[in-house]
């Protein structure tokens, strides 16, 4: 039996490794470089670089970015499509919008399936799942044959109101898996039985086309962790914030198409939990980008689809996070109105910050974060110097055009970028009803914690938390996730017309397909976790709330009472006398995996304070300019440790930025805590 | 607290919080809307400043209301003057004094700080009815205003935070779907209240001299910017000409609107006169939605400027009272959009092309809307239903790539299409077909876009009529430095049966009936360059994908192709054939378009020519139902051909 619990998340440049084993609790944290070819390899060299042996291994989860990038890059394996006859155009025809709607140059990315491959056969099913024309399978099995001359890898099967009725697309799969039997093939209704035909098209088409590359990724991953002698199941993060086993993936391609996006979310809400703030929004801020969430009494916020592409969204149930163009590497410049403005263009890893000195000119934040003397030329503990001549050389040029002082302009900088991340964060808060004042502020990713401190401080956020690795920190996340699987299904009464035995019948089948998923992966019993959901709505609305409804269900009162007020809670409108809509039943079903513990420090008062490793004057507005500040190192900071900005804490990856004024202290799980409160 | 000096991160910070403010109201509208219409995003949310000019606008605002905003502010300062105070709401859609057309509804509220109105939140949004005629709202037979809908001309609804339920049942009784109506105010006005409510945190954070300081920056620095980008274009004028398809008074000839643009210095001036007086239909619209279309299509060569009042003080307007483009007080302009907004646009579009090739753009397909409305007669149904539908089209070819396919209007590029599964469950229509129309793209060196076809069956109803309004049945979408048309808009009931009937481009009332079937193309774009100048591999994916079909890749482009094997899509060009092919064509072309148009209607009745050789080769405009030529329409459109395609052949 191994002792080691192991969570992998690749990304696009790094592949961080986060061990915790279980007997001591103790934590062993690597960073070796992506291998974009084949992601497989530098999990390898990631368990080897930790010295830790797979046969060690007890259990390994896993966040990916192998999905998204076929996505991006459109690196798929041929896939065919067959659709009702007068439908084949309707993922390339979408809803016709585009996201820039002023610049006609700039186009929404081409349909998965080119419309040569897209063919059709007759059949027609009407609104309330009547065979309306039937289904000719002479032609389902000749454009069977004609994908099988062409030598297509996976088909999508996309029906109009299939979400009513099934069947002509599961005949038209066993006649498709009859012809071509190494095919990959899904339907729209198995994988999604909801109205609207985009949509489910959409989201099957995209299962399709990523089913090949991750079964065919994961076969791979499989076969070499257990060629080095690891027993146990590989879990994959998905779009919702829980895991599935390699297994399952397969079926569900399209749900791990965000794995990598989700870790840092989760992996937010469990540190955030773990120190005791059930509110809190987790700022993930990487070299190029920040992705933002929120978590609401423990829950993080969902959102009902999202895309990797424009036009073409996933409707999987996903964690909501707000990605922005605002990172390390993002590039400060003066637009032709003489406006200061803050990436997202992004000197990225190459040429990367002027400071680099590897080709980079620009000004970037990573540049004025120098210049004030936040971060150290001397990062990864020596493994790297950067210039702090270069970097002043390229924010010269803003100071040049404001007739601003060097410092100024630095400080300009950053505040333009804090700025845009202070959009972000108000966009998922305040825009959502949620008030910033009753939340934490996660801050993560390698420039996050520079950073986390000014933003909470503009948001009158009350408390920071930095993780004790923050550069690894949402590897964490895959670590500390539930099996996961979300069904959903369309269903349309008014609060007077509902049939409470028909609801509970279709909670019911929905349960018992959850229940045969959670059994293939192992769950069972105790370990099952089911919860309903109901989407309400005002009839003649178009947006519905998701409510959470007990099982079994005898009355719709406590549920409406619910709808009422989260509706005016979200749009400070409600009204209990006026009929509501059900729009739609969905179950989530949890299989617990069992959590490790972490080791809770027991020295707590009593903490000696090292001795800074270093004093370097640093820039802070309210000092009224450069001030000697210490710099300690974070592995020396005990639990119980205070500190008193202005103070800079420095680790392998990150550095951690404590403004004048504000206290800090190290909490029993090694995380430092900020207090920002006036 | 308050500083009057304006640093450089100040006002990016206010200028970026000002956009955050629009996007959160249109947020709200999103969420809480009845109207479907909006909730497809047919909306637009704005913060104006104490004149009424605007501040910011929403990222995501549909482009035909972007120059009217802030003259519905304007109107309702002018009708009220010192008699606005806190908590007042007011609403207005008068399209004469300020709006686009009746079902375009505004709510304003005024915001007031330490007892002076700072700044007024604005939320536009088109109802899905607003009374009149025939549901929807769009009735082409109205010649006055009275019979198309309610007129609210400056109203108060909300009276010192006090909400006027009395106003707002009348003005609601007079529309179809009452309390759906009263939840799209309802909606708007919380938008206002949320724009409200981050305006004053704002000047609670930076005081109010900083903001209102900053505001007023956010207008100078878009005008600062559009001026230099205009300054760098030499001065000059230029001009051309679009066309409504008809003025159902006057008979056949397509109704000319004309656009004249000077530009000196950093001041762009657009004069439409010349234009025709008003037409007998609803396709007419009012100063302030002419202004909207000039300014919307100037903006489409600067995507990169905010929208805000600051844009607007580039451009001059002189507009003809009388004329189709500045109708007065009380001829019907609820087709506005379908009509002279989408000519104008496409016209200053032209222009701009000639001078920013780099963004040039050939005519994309008109915008349609289909409505059926009466009694569902379904099993368990029995409600009033409107099928209420648009579709998306191709727009038109560009300087270095075809034009995009099935996307939305011109009109406004973030207004989705509904899924026909919605439509089907709501209403007794059924979709037959709705799919890319091969060879709807009008050719070119960069083709345009390809349009749709969509139709569908009446299942069981009563007491049911369709109404269209759409346009571009004569006046077909254009091409552009030698590019070709498209094809026709306008819609086929029963087609292929014996009682079928070409009802064009707009037409309302027609009775429908339990198995009657329809069926309309949404036009492609128009192409942009010479046709015979298109890589022939490009034709050859175009036949691969079906866009262009066999036939059309040589009588369009003169690319012969031959189909070896179309199950392995296995297709190749005769190189030879094609060089001989494009030769013919060079050699004949200008002449077939001078062709006798009594020939080319013979060629037709013979079956030696089809419909599309009738316009894309010959230049011939008929009436497509009953096959007849229309002599002035096609020697309008022949000239017009002159000047943007055949002039430009080598």
């Amino acid at each position: 039996m191994g002792k080691y619990r192991v969570a992998v998340d690749t990304g696009g440049t790094f592949t961080d490794v986060f061990i915790f084993e279980e007997e001591f609790g103790e934590v062993i944290v690597q960073k070796v470089p992506s291998t974009p070819h084949n992601p497989s390899e530098a999990i390898v060299a990631g368990m080897e670089k930790a010295g830790i042996s797979m046969q060690d291994v007890q259990l390994f989860s896993h966040g990916t970015t192998v999905g998204t990038n076929a996505l991006i890059t459109r690196n798929l394996p041929l896939t065919g499509m067959i659709n009702t006859k007068g439908f084949r155009d309707v993922i390339e025809i979408r809803r016709s919008t585009k996201p820039d709607l002023w610049d006609h140059y700039k186009d929404v990315a081409p349909p998965h399936v080119p419309r040569r491959h897209r063919l059709e056969v007759t059949e027609r099913i009407d609104y309330g799942g009547n065979v309306v024309k039937p289904l000719d399978e002479t032609e389902a099995r000749q454009v069977a044959e004609i994908f099988k001359k062409r030598g297509m890898k996976a088909v999508a099967v996309c029906f109009m109101n299939s979400y009513m009725n099934g069947e002509h697309e599961q005949r038209v799969k066993q006649i498709v898996q009859e012809v071509m039997p190494e095919a990959y093939v899904c339907t729209s209704n198995e994988l999604l039985p909801d109205i609207f035909e985009h949509e489910r098209f959409s989201t099957c088409v995209i299962n399709a086309v990523l089913g090949p590359v991750v079964s065919d990724y994961l076969k791979d991953l499989v076969s070499k962790l257990k060629g080095l002698g690891y027993k146990g199941d590989i879990l994959v993060l998905h779009s919702g914030g829980g895991v599935m086993k390699a297994e399952t993936v397969t079926s569900y391609a399209s749900r791990i198409a965000s794995s990598g996006i989700a870790a840092g979310a989760i992996a937010m809400n469990q540190t955030a939990q773990l120190c005791g703030y059930p509110n809190a929004m987790g700022l993930d801020m990487g070299g190029t980008s920040a992705d933002i969430s929120l978590t609401y009494g423990g829950e993080l916020r969902m959102a009902n689809e999202w895309q990797v592409e424009f036009g073409y969204p996933i409707m999987y149930p996903s964690i909501e996070v707000i990605t922005i163009g605002a990172g390390g590497g993002s590039i400060a410049w003066v637009d032709p109105g003489g406006s200061l403005r803050n990436g997202p263009q992004s000197a990225g890893a190459e040429p990367g910050p002027a400071c680099y000195q590897a080709g980079g000119m620009e000004p970037t934040n990573t540049d004025a974060n120098l210049v004030l003397g936040r971060l150290n030329t001397n990062l990864l503990e020596g493994g790297m110097q950067i210039s702090k001549e270069a970097a002043e050389a390229a924010v010269d040029k803003i100071a040049k055009h404001y007739g601003m002082s060097l410092v100024d302009a630095a400080y300009s900088i950053l505040k333009v970028a804090n700025a845009n991340m202070c959009d972000a964060l108000r966009l998922i808060s305040v825009q959502r009803g949620y008030d910033p004042r009753d939340f934490a502020l996660v801050g993560f990713g390698g420039a996050g914690p520079l950073h986390a401190a000014y933003l909470a401080r503009e948001l009158e956020i009350p408390t920071v938390i930095i993780p004790r690795y923050p550069g690894v920190h949402a590897a964490l996340g895959c670590l500390l996730v539930d099996v996961r699987h979300d069904l959903q299904k369309t269903y349309l009464a008014t609060s007077a017309s509902a049939q409470i035995e028909e609801i509970e019948d279709i909670f019911e089948q929905l349960e018992a397909e959850a229940r045969a998923l959670l059994k293939q992966e192992g769950m069972t019993g105790e370990r099952v976790e089911l919860k309903r959901v109901m989407d309400i709505r005002y009839i003649g609305q178009w947006r519905q709330l998701a409510v959470n409804v007990p099982r079994p269900i005898t009355t719709l009162d406590k549920a409406l009472e619910v709808f009422h007020a989260e509706h005016e809670r979200q749009f400070s409108w409600s009204n209990p006398d006026q009929v509501v809509e059900i729009y739609g039943l969905r179950v989530t079903a949890i299989g617990k995996v069992p959590m490790p513990s972490f080791n809770k420090a027991d020295n707590g008062d009593q903490a000696v304070m090292p001795e800074p490793r270093q004093v370097r004057p640093v820039f802070f507005e309210k000092a009224g300019g450069f001030v000697d500040t210490p710099v300690y190192r974070r592995r020396d900071l005990p639990p119980g440790a205070k500190l008193r900005g202005p103070a800079i804490v420095e680790q392998l990856d990150t550095t951690t930025v404590i403004p004048v004024g504000v206290k800090a202290r190290i909490d029993d799980y090694l995380n430092i805590i900020m207090d920002i409160s006036r | 607290m308050a500083k009057t000096n304006l640093d450089p991160v100040t006002f990016e910070v206010l200028k970026n919080a000002y956009g955050n403010l629009v996007d959160q109201m249109s947020e709200q509208v999103l969420r809480t809307c009845y109207s479907f219409v909006i909730y497809c995003r047919d909306f637009s949310s704005a913060l104006c400043d104490a004149n009424g000019d605007t501040i910011m606008q929403g990222s995501q605002d549909i482009a035909v209301h972007v120059g009217t905003l802030h003259l519905t502010a304007k109107a309702i300062l002018r009708a009220f003057g010192d008699d606005i105070h806190e908590g007042d709401i007011f609403i207005f859609n008068d399209p004469y004094e300020g709006g686009t057309h009746f079902c375009d509804v505004r709510i304003v509220k005024p915001v007031f700080f330490e007892g002076e109105i700072v700044a007024f939140t604005l939320s536009n949004g088109h109802w899905a009815d607003v009374g009149g005629k025939v549901p929807g709202s769009f009735d082409i037979t109205a010649k006055d205003h009275y019979g198309e809908g309610t007129r609210i001309t400056p109203l108060r609804i909300w009276d010192r935070g006090r909400y006027l339920d009395d106003v707002a049942n009348c003005l609601v009784a007079n529309m179809r779907g009452s309390e759906d109506r009263l939840g799209d105010l309802r909606a708007q006005a919380e938008a206002c209240n949320v724009g409200e409510r981050e305006f004053l945190r704002l000047i609670a954070k930076y005081g109010k001299d900083t903001v209102l300081l900053a505001a007023r920056e956010c207008q100078n620095y878009v005008e600062r910017i559009a001026r230099s980008r205009i300054a760098e274009i030499p001065d000059g004028q230029w001009e051309t000409v679009d066309f409504i398809d008809q003025d159902p008074d006057l008979g056949e000839g397509l109704i000319p609107i004309k656009v004249k643009m000077t530009i000196k210095g950093d001041q762009v001036h657009y004069d439409l006169t010349g234009s025709h007086p008003i037409v007998g239909c609803f396709l007419n619209s009012a100063y302030p939605a002419t202004l909207s279309a000039l300014v919307a299509g100037s903006k489409a060569f600067f995507p990169d400027i905010p929208l805000n009042a600051g844009f607007f003080r580039v451009f001059d307007v002189t507009v003809p009272e009388g004329c189709v483009a500045n109708a007065p007080w009380p001829t019907a302009v609820t087709g506005f959009c379908s009509g002279v907004y989408e000519k104008a646009q496409a016209a200053v579009i032209e222009l701009w092309s000639e001078l920013m090739p780099e963004r040039a753009l050939g005519c994309a397909f008109n915008l349609e809307y289909l409505l059926i409305g009466g009694w569902d007669r379904r099993p368990g149904f029995g409600n009033f239903f409107m099928w209420y539908d648009w579709m998306a089209g191709g727009h038109g070819g560009r300087s270095t790539k075809d034009g995009s396919n099935c996307t939305a209007a011109v009109f406004g590029l973030g207004l989705s299409i509904q899924p026909c599964e919605g439509q089907e469950r709501l209403t007794p229509v059924i979709t037959d077909e709705h799919s890319i129309l091969t060879d709807s793209a009008g050719p070119g060196k960069f083709r345009g876009g390809c349009g749709l076809t969509k139709g569908g069956t009446v299942m069981s109803c009563e007491g049911s009529v369709m109404s269209y309004c759409c346009d571009r049945a004569r006046s077909i979408a254009f091409g552009i430095w030698g590019g070709l048309p498209s094809i026709p808009q306008g819609l086929w009931k029963n087609k292929g049966r014996d009682d079928e009937a070409f009802l064009g481009a707009i037409f309302s009332g027609v009775p429908v009936n339990a198995g009657d079937t329809f069926t309309r193309p949404s036009a492609g774009g128009g192409g942009l360059g010479d046709p015979l100048e298109r890589d022939p591999l490009m034709v050859l994916e175009d036949v691969i994908d079906g866009y262009v079909s066999i036939e059309r890749a040589k009588k369009d482009y003169g690319v012969v192709v031959v189909e070896n094997d179309p199950i392995l899509l296995d297709y190749e060009i005769d190189m030879a054939a094609t060089e001989k092919e494009r030769a013919h064509i060079r050699q004949n072309r200008v002449a077939w378009m001078k062709e006798d148009p009594g020939k080319v209607l013979q060629m037709l009745v013979d079956g030696e020519i089809d419909e599309m050789d009738v316009v894309r080769r010959y230049g011939v405009i008929l009436d497509w139902g009953i096959k007849q030529v229309l002599p002035k329409s096609t020697a309008q459109f022949r000239q017009m051909l002159e000047k943007r395609t055949v002039s430009h052949w080598s």
